[in-house]
């Protein structure tokens, strides 16, 4: 008797728990409208691949910084790796710095730091467990970009460019951005969209 | 003599009834060896303008329409549930159509695959466009392009339920028959 007691028991905490975790995700219709070209970033404060903490301040490139949003196991993500990087040395000189952000509940701090040396990703790269900045920012597919001016001034959100395919690219958006920022020009184009993995939320 | 007159008759019912068994049955068989062989579905191209139209022609029906593509995970895993959708509510006067968002190049190879796969027969397209911001921007201005997404309206061509990343079977099923029952 006990140990059928122990058995339903048992079953129910299973029921339980596949409902809790069917449950747990929130869907891309739920999070927050991106905050309008011109809102200012708060300081935010996120733990690197190393479990270190970092806060905007510490990262933040002097003319400027791009945060991307971006995955391990995203195909679209993973196509524009070489032209993340790419972007991360070219303007780095020119003060401006890439954050990547992991925010994808279903790839853990060690995934990330392991699929960056795989693909030679070296600028700093962020995880946001609980999505905190993903919410913040409105963020829902990956690759997504925010290019923040020296004084985390939102001026640029959306995609890198117009194709995961590098032959058929026609419209350099982000790189037309940070070049009108750079020069000291308005930006022409100040949102782009693309397609892109939905970030798995936790 | 009255007994042959018996048997006789059920001897020879039995024997036609047997025949004409054997007969079904090698009819059954002649039929069901010349079933045709499943056809691969048929994916066709499209572009924004023809996207626009398909959303905006007058409907004497609610559609569904669901934006995939086979490198998307979640979408892959919503599939088989919007594939029992389709045959239960497509009886129901439910137009369901999918577009798919990979390359041009999975038109003829993984995307046809992956349908026969998931024996889907909805109607399916590929958006073949250079950039994917018109089409994004047609279907729903505030849609980011995070995939899968699904949409559907009523039969006056009203988005009456809308869907970003994998969808709600529960909730989507709901709103379909409210739909339906309404058209």
């Amino acid at each position: 008797m006990k140990k059928r007691n122990v058995s339903v028991l048992l079953a129910a905490l299973l029921v339980l728990t596949a409902a809790a975790i069917a449950g747990s995700g929130r869907t891309n219709s739920e999070i927050p409208a991106p905050p309008a070209i011109g809102a200012t970033i708060e300081e935010f404060s996120l733990p690197d691949v190393n479990g270190q903490d970092r806060t905007l301040k510490s990262i933040k490139g002097k003319n400027g910084t791009v945060l991307i949003f971006i995955a391990v196991q995203c195909p679209v993500s993973n196509a524009y790796n070489e032209r993340m990087e790419k972007l991360a040395t070219d303007y780095k000189s020119k003060g401006i710095a890439v954050v990547g952000i992991n925010a994808n509940g279903t790839e853990d701090a060690a995934a990330v730091k392991a699929h960056a040396a795989e693909k030679g990703l070296s600028f700093t790269i962020l995880k946001d467990p609980g999505n905190k900045i993903a919410d913040k920012l409105g963020a829902t597919r990956t690759p997504e970009v925010y290019f923040l001016d020296g004084s985390n001034k939102l001026l640029y959100h959306g995609r890198i460019d117009n194709s995961q395919n590098p032959s058929a690219i026609e419209s350099n958006d982000l790189k037309d951005a940070l070049d009108s920022a750079l020069a000291g020009k308005p930006i022409e184009k100040t949102e782009a969209k693309a397609f892109g993995c939905s970030i798995k939320r936790a | 003599m009255r007994l042959s007159r018996i048997i006789l008759p059920v001897g020879l019912s039995v024997l036609l009834v047997s025949f004409a068994a054997s007969a079904q049955r090698r009819k059954s068989r002649v039929a069901s060896s010349t079933k045709p062989a499943p056809v691969k579905p048929v994916v066709k191209p499209i572009n924004t303008d023809d996207l626009k139209a398909l959303i905006s022609k007058q409907k004497d029906k609610p559609l569904l329409l669901n934006f995939w593509a086979t490198w998307c995970d979640p979408c892959r895993d919503e599939f088989p549930d919007l594939v029992k959708i389709d045959g239960e509510f497509r009886p129901q006067s439910l137009d369901f159509v999918t577009v798919s968002l990979d390359e041009m190049t999975e038109l003829t190879t993984g995307v046809p695959k992956f349908l026969v796969q998931m024996k889907a027969t909805m109607p399916t397209f590929l958006l073949n466009v250079t950039d994917p911001e018109p089409a994004i921007n047609a279907v729903d201005p505030k849609w980011q392009g995070d995939l899968p997404a699904t949409f559907l309206y009523n039969e006056k061509g009203e988005v009456v339920f809308k869907h970003f990343g994998r969808v709600d079977t529960a909730e989507l099923r709901t709103a379909i028959e409210k739909a339906v029952k309404k058209s």
